[in-house]
């Protein structure tokens, strides 16, 4: 009876070590996936609303053909 | 995609400077800075030219290559613009510009050099647009508001021009097709030397350079 009881024990460590280390893995792919990278975060940045053809700007293209 | 570039009409430019006080005006530019600037050539011999210059948003710009510390970069539109948070004020953008565009600061002591600051093409910076912040480190940006720089927007006479390329190009063409003689922009002469159409005349005798 002893004897059934360890060896079931060794059974679930085995178990149990092998599962955390998958997770342990998932984790850190997951981490180093989801990191933002500089350079994209630098380049938002400098990316605003440029030019853009309005009305005001064809009256002043207009006005220069005087 | 346009691309935004300057032309002064050397032909209409009459040294009002009314593109210099228009941007320092604009933008609230700090005393010692002048973003923009009229220089004449010949200055009071019959026959002098005068030029509108600032930062000519170059396409292969000098000052980006040689910034130590990379805080110049390139709009969409071709427009050159700067991070005042990563400059250093070495001062070798303006050794490196042709048209001496970067403007440094001089109110430290000991002659301590600030940020540096450029004409900004009325685009503000890297900071969010139209925002305090991008106010306060560059001037208004106009671009975003549907609008073009005031330099241009305000010249009189219209020889300063800017915007897009394309249609400055359109539009100066015309021009000079309707005086019906040969290019006159300043630098013609120099470029493609004298004797041919639109060539720049000779400098009188004793006139300065």
């Amino acid at each position: 009876m002893t004897q059934t009881k360890t060896k079931l024990g060794r059974r679930n460590f085995i178990l149990a070590a092998s599962a955390g280390g998958a997770a342990t893995a998932a984790a850190i792919v997951a981490r180093t996936a989801s990191k933002p990278k500089p350079v994209a975060a630098d380049s938002d940045k400098r990316s605003g609303k440029g030019y853009q053809v309005s009305e005001h700007i064809n009256n002043y293209y207009r006005t220069t053909k005087v | 995609m346009a691309r935004m570039k300057f032309l002064c009409d050397a032909e209409r430019c009459i040294e009002c400077n009314g593109c210099v006080t228009a941007c320092k005006s604009e933008h609230e530019v700090p005393w010692g800075v002048n973003r923009r600037r009229v220089v004449t050539i010949n200055d009071g011999v019959p026959g002098e030219k005068s030029i509108s210059v600032a930062c000519m948003h170059c396409s292969d710009a000098p000052c980006m290559a040689v910034c130590p510390v990379d805080c110049f970069y390139r709009t969409d539109d071709g427009v050159v613009l700067h991070d005042k948070d990563l400059c250093i004020g070495c001062g070798y953008c303006f050794y490196a510009c042709p048209f001496g565009a970067p403007q440094f600061p001089q109110a430290g002591a000991f002659g301590l050099r600030g940020k540096m600051d450029k004409c900004t093409f009325c685009n503000g910076g890297p900071e969010e647009d139209r925002s305090a912040v991008e106010f306060q480190k560059y001037g208004r940006n106009r671009l975003a508001e549907g609008k073009l720089p005031a330099c241009a927007e305000m010249c009189s006479t219209k020889a300063l021009l800017g915007g897009d390329g394309d249609v400055i190009a359109d539009i100066y063409r015309e021009r000079v097709f309707k005086r019906g003689k040969g290019s006159e922009v300043w630098g013609w002469g120099t470029a493609y030397g004298p004797g041919k159409p639109g060539a720049a005349p000779a400098p009188a005798a004793g006139a300065k350079s």
